[in-house]
């Protein structure tokens, strides 16, 4: 193989650079000349002029020219055994190369041909792009042609395209991987590219191939089938109309040989496919519809020709509502389809034909006859759950069924069916994918999209992709925005300036919110810092943190905070006050299904994915409700009630717990520096069986909140103040509070159990009754501003009985 | 002695390449489209599936079993003779149909191959035409 060259001279080479002086527009030219030297020639001999026979006889050339160029040099076939370079370089790149080529001429003829295009456009990879960094050195060539030589062999190729030769200067190049992360690729995703690439060649190729499937003659011995034609759907009819899937899956195959095999035997003459919606039952059915019909496929004779009929079930159920009335419809259609002689027919959602329900009918009676005669052949399709719900209420009815597992796709196969199914979305929408999109779309599908297997879920969110395109073409960003806006979730790294700026600043537009507790807020906005960087691991929560400390110290103010800055409201807090899941039995309603109860933790999460999860007084909870929350901290994800997995990825997670309060608080008061005794205060709480080790592993981080001080309780005045300020402001009036009243307001509102929680309700007392007492007698009006000093603020809480009040009132609440 | 054009190609390349296609891979692929084709119109024509089934009731009309008074048999069976006759009529007039097709077809695709032989050499017959004053038509 080292010993690989190009040879300018061979025959091969001679015959490219014939074929790439023939443009469309010369070989129109050549049938003007044939057509004009015939009748020119004959108009000649008509009237005597002997030449005119030379003219027809040279008219022929023309015609000579256009069959060889159709015939060999258009598609220039490679050689056999193959020893150099030019015996299976592509025609369109060797008909343009010239004797010593270098790699940077190279590239510029890659940015002309078809190949060159399909990166420029599907991979980002332009002819400019990659003229910048190759090299313009003739002796680079070797490696190159030993790349392109090796790619070709390891793809199973026969010929080196304009793509490989494309993936080979890449993958020569010093730097390729810096190139490739540019690009956000890997050399994989370059060789996935050639795949593709040949993947649509050989769709065209298919198409022009002319397909054999039957004839006229074909149904003649058959029976007409008006009813099913009218309640069903001719899967074969529609595959003779606009084509079939050209893609073989491995995972498809085995199943689809099942199917013929099953169908092929003299037996029960039934298959069920069971599999998770998504998966790709009905391609299945597709795929073997299409070779039933292919006179080529090698198959039994007794399968040939028959058609494949899908019955929707909803739609018959919707034309014979009456009682009774879906039996007859459904007995004449199959006996129909049993007279026709030729018919599979397919039961897709076949549940609904086993099942009483709201728009399903237990028609079981009827189709297990049938169906243990084995005399028409069925297929049904349903998932597994429902099969085994089926088996459970009818036994017998599964013993005579053929079952059939289909398995979701792997990645590779569903990136496959992606770029197989981009032509047909493409078609529709008039977009290109990019690669990385479709690559993009596989790993947020399999992230976000719940309810549908692979490869269903992946192509759902491509096809939504199409409407967020720019310039007709899907981007990651497309993918991204397509999932952002269904789901609304942030998966797109932060961008722009504004969220830069945020992020950056985040401890201080926190610290506008609440007062203090510094390592809370730095720990919490690291997080935060680190996912939208996208530097986070992927397989987890944002975050997880467990905030310990007394009441009124600001862990519940800090998550809203939190939510208010980042998530955009406090809405997206989904808060559960664990104090009520302390039975065992709470479990059930912590995972519950949104359909049964909507508040539970996996259905505000699957609703909302992009959320912060404030699990309250998590001590409270009974241990089986933590034990529950595990996998959810550790792995982020829970499953809930059905077993269905949701995702926890992209919460931040904060669970708050006053455990341990009084103890804590007696360290501030004996003079303890907080850091010093947050490992001994740790093992306190274990020690004491408050919490499991286990448990608390499972926290990124567990911060101490310590109770606030008098100085940091004026803050926590004027952080108040400055709301009212907020809410007045739309009445133009501002309310301003001596420094000696702020004090006071402290003073009285200050409990060391309660913390700063009472100040708020001192204040409402304090200042907002005042100022809406002023607003009410006219005192005040726009542009006002309110002077609310000690003599004002005493006034109102002059005794220390209304204070007790206050605080009694904190405490009942 | 080798000698290239300005366009790289070797012009003594263009007829030797063009004559040695002709009479080679050409001809295999022109009796290969020739083969294609007349698959196809047998394909069409359904011949193999028309002499199989040649007998069977067309369109399954009558072609049910039916059980009860022998009278109601008798009928029956007549009604599925008739069904099958219907069918073997039909059948044999579109393989006689199709035959005649692909008889002509062939006819077409030996006249192609022969006209296709003699193709490279119209320019010099022509020039010998010319030279000779040509025929009468």
């Amino acid at each position: 193989m080292s010993d690989i060259s190009f040879n300018y001279t061979s025959t091969r080479s001679e015959k490219a650079r014939i074929s790439i002086l023939f443009t469309k527009n010369k070989i129109n030219l050549l049938y003007v000349a044939f057509l004009t030297m015939i009748i020119l020639g004959f108009i000649l001999i008509f009237r005597e002029f002997p030449v005119g026979w030379s003219f027809v006889g040279f008219s022929i050339v023309s015609v000579m020219i256009i069959e060889w160029y159709n015939g060999e040099l258009r598609h220039l076939k490679t050689l056999k055994n193959p020893k150099n370079i030019d015996d299976v370089l592509s025609c369109e790149i060797l008909g343009r190369i010239s004797k010593n080529p270098t790699p940077r001429e190279i590239a510029k003829i890659i940015g002309i041909v078809p190949g060159g295009h399909f990166f420029a456009i599907r991979f980002g990879i332009s002819n400019s792009f990659l003229c910048e960094f190759v090299s313009n050195d003739k002796d680079d060539m070797k490696e190159i042609w030993q790349e392109s030589w090796k790619i070709m062999k390891n793809t199973k190729n026969q010929k080196i395209s304009s793509a490989i030769l494309l993936t080979a200067i890449i993958k020569s190049t010093p730097n390729s991987i810096n190139l490739l992360n540019h690009l956000q690729l890997d050399e994989d995703d370059l060789i996935s590219g050639i795949k593709w690439y040949d993947h649509l060649h050989d769709l065209i190729e298919l198409h022009r191939i002319p397909k054999r499937t039957g004839g006229l003659a074909r149904d003649w011995s058959f029976g007409w089938t008006p009813l099913l034609n009218r309640f069903g759907q001719n899967i074969s009819q529609q595959i003779g109309t606009y084509g079939v899937s050209l893609l073989k899956l491995i995972a498809h195959d085995e199943s689809l040989n099942q199917l013929i095999e099953i169908f092929s035997k003299k037996g029960r003459q039934n298959a069920v496919l069971v599999g998770p919606p998504g998966v790709g039952k009905t391609e299945i059915v597709n795929a073997f519809a299409s070779k039933l019909l292919d006179a080529t496929a090698d198959i039994p004779h007794q399968l040939k020709f028959r058609q494949v009929f899908l019955l929707d079930a909803s739609s018959l159920i919707a034309n014979a509502p009456g009682r009774g009335q879906l039996e007859k419809l459904l007995m004449q259609i199959l006996n129909e389809a049993y007279d026709a002689k030729n018919i599979i027919i397919c039961l897709d959602n076949a549940q609904l034909f086993f099942e009483e329900g709201i728009g399903s009918v237990d028609i079981s009676n009827i189709l297990m006859p049938i169906i243990q005669a084995g005399n028409l052949r069925m297929i049904f399709a349903m998932d597994e759950q429902r099969y085994l719900k089926i088996g459970q209420r009818n036994p017998e009815l599964i013993n005579v069924l053929n079952r059939i597992n289909i398995s979701p796709a792997n990645q590779e196969e569903t990136i496959a069916i992606m770029q197989d199914k981009s032509v047909i979305y493409e078609f529709q929408n008039h977009v290109t994918y990019m690669y990385q999109s479709i690559v993009e779309a596989y790993r947020l599908s399999e992230r976000y999209i719940h309810g549908l297997a692979m490869p269903g879920k992946a192509l759902s969110l491509m096809e939504s992709s199409a409407h967020y395109s720019e310039n007709s073409l899907v981007t990651v960003e497309s993918v991204r925005q397509a999932i952002e806006k269904t789901l609304d979730v942030k998966v797109s790294n932060a961008s722009s300036e504004k969220e830069k700026e945020t992020l950056l600043n985040l401890e201080d537009l926190i610290h506008k919110h609440m007062v203090n507790q510094e390592k809370a807020v730095q720990v919490v906005s690291d997080a935060l810092r680190r996912a939208r960087a996208g530097v986070r691991n992927q397989q987890r929560p944002i975050g997880t943190f467990l905030f310990l400390g007394p009441t009124g110290v600001g862990k519940t103010e800090l998550s809203k905070a939190l939510a208010d800055i980042y998530y955009g409201g406090q809405d997206r807090i989904i808060r559960l006050d664990m104090n009520e899941y302390v039975n065992k039995s709470d479990v059930n309603r912590l995972i519950a299904d949104a359909s049964e109860n909507s508040n539970s933790l996996t259905a505000q999460v699957m609703k909302q994915p992009f959320s912060l999860v404030l699990l309250d007084e998590i001590e409270k909870a009974h241990p089986d409700v933590l034990s529950t929350l595990l996998q959810m901290l550790d792995e982020g994800i829970m499953r809930d009630i059905n077993n269905r997995e949701i995702g926890f990825r992209d919460v931040i997670v904060i669970a708050t717990s006053n455990a341990g309060a009084d103890r804590l608080r007696e360290y501030i008061e004996r003079g303890y520096e907080i850091d010093s005794i947050h490992d001994k205060f740790i093992n306190e709480l274990i020690e004491t069986k408050q919490f499991l080790p286990e448990f608390l592993n499972r926290f990124d981080e567990i911060v101490l909140f310590r109770p606030l001080n008098e100085k940091e309780l004026l803050k926590v005045v004027e952080l108040i103040l400055d709301e009212i300020n907020k809410t007045l402001s739309l009445q133009k009036i501002k309310v301003s509070v001596t420094t000696e009243a702020r004090e006071y307001l402290v003073k009285v509102g200050y409990d060391p159990k309660m913390g700063a929680r009472p100040i708020r309700r001192v204040i409402q007392k304090a200042v907002e009754n005042t100022v809406a007492k002023k607003l009410l007698s006219g005192d005040v009006g726009p542009g006002s501003i309110i002077e609310i000093n000690l003599e004002n603020v005493s006034k109102i809480l002059d005794s220390k009985i209304t204070a007790d009040e206050l605080i009694m009132k904190s405490n009942e609440k | 002695m080798v000698y290239y054009s300005l366009r790289g190609y070797n012009n003594g390349m263009f007829l030797v390449g063009i004559l040695s296609w002709w009479y080679g891979d050409g001809f295999s692929r022109r009796i290969q489209l020739i083969k294609e084709r007349l698959i196809s119109s047998i394909d069409f024509f359904s011949i193999d599936i028309l002499l199989s089934s040649f007998f069977a009731p067309f369109r399954q009309i009558s072609a049910g079993n039916v059980s009860g008074p022998i009278g109601d048999q008798i009928r029956a069976f007549f009604d599925k003779l008739l069904s099958r006759i219907v069918g073997a009529i039909v059948r044999s007039f579109v393989i006689f149909f199709g035959l005649i097709v692909i008889f002509l077809q062939l006819i077409f695709s030996l006249l192609t191959i022969i006209v296709w032989l003699i193709l490279p050499t119209f320019p010099v017959i022509g020039l010998i035409l010319t030279a000779v004053g040509g025929v009468s038509l």
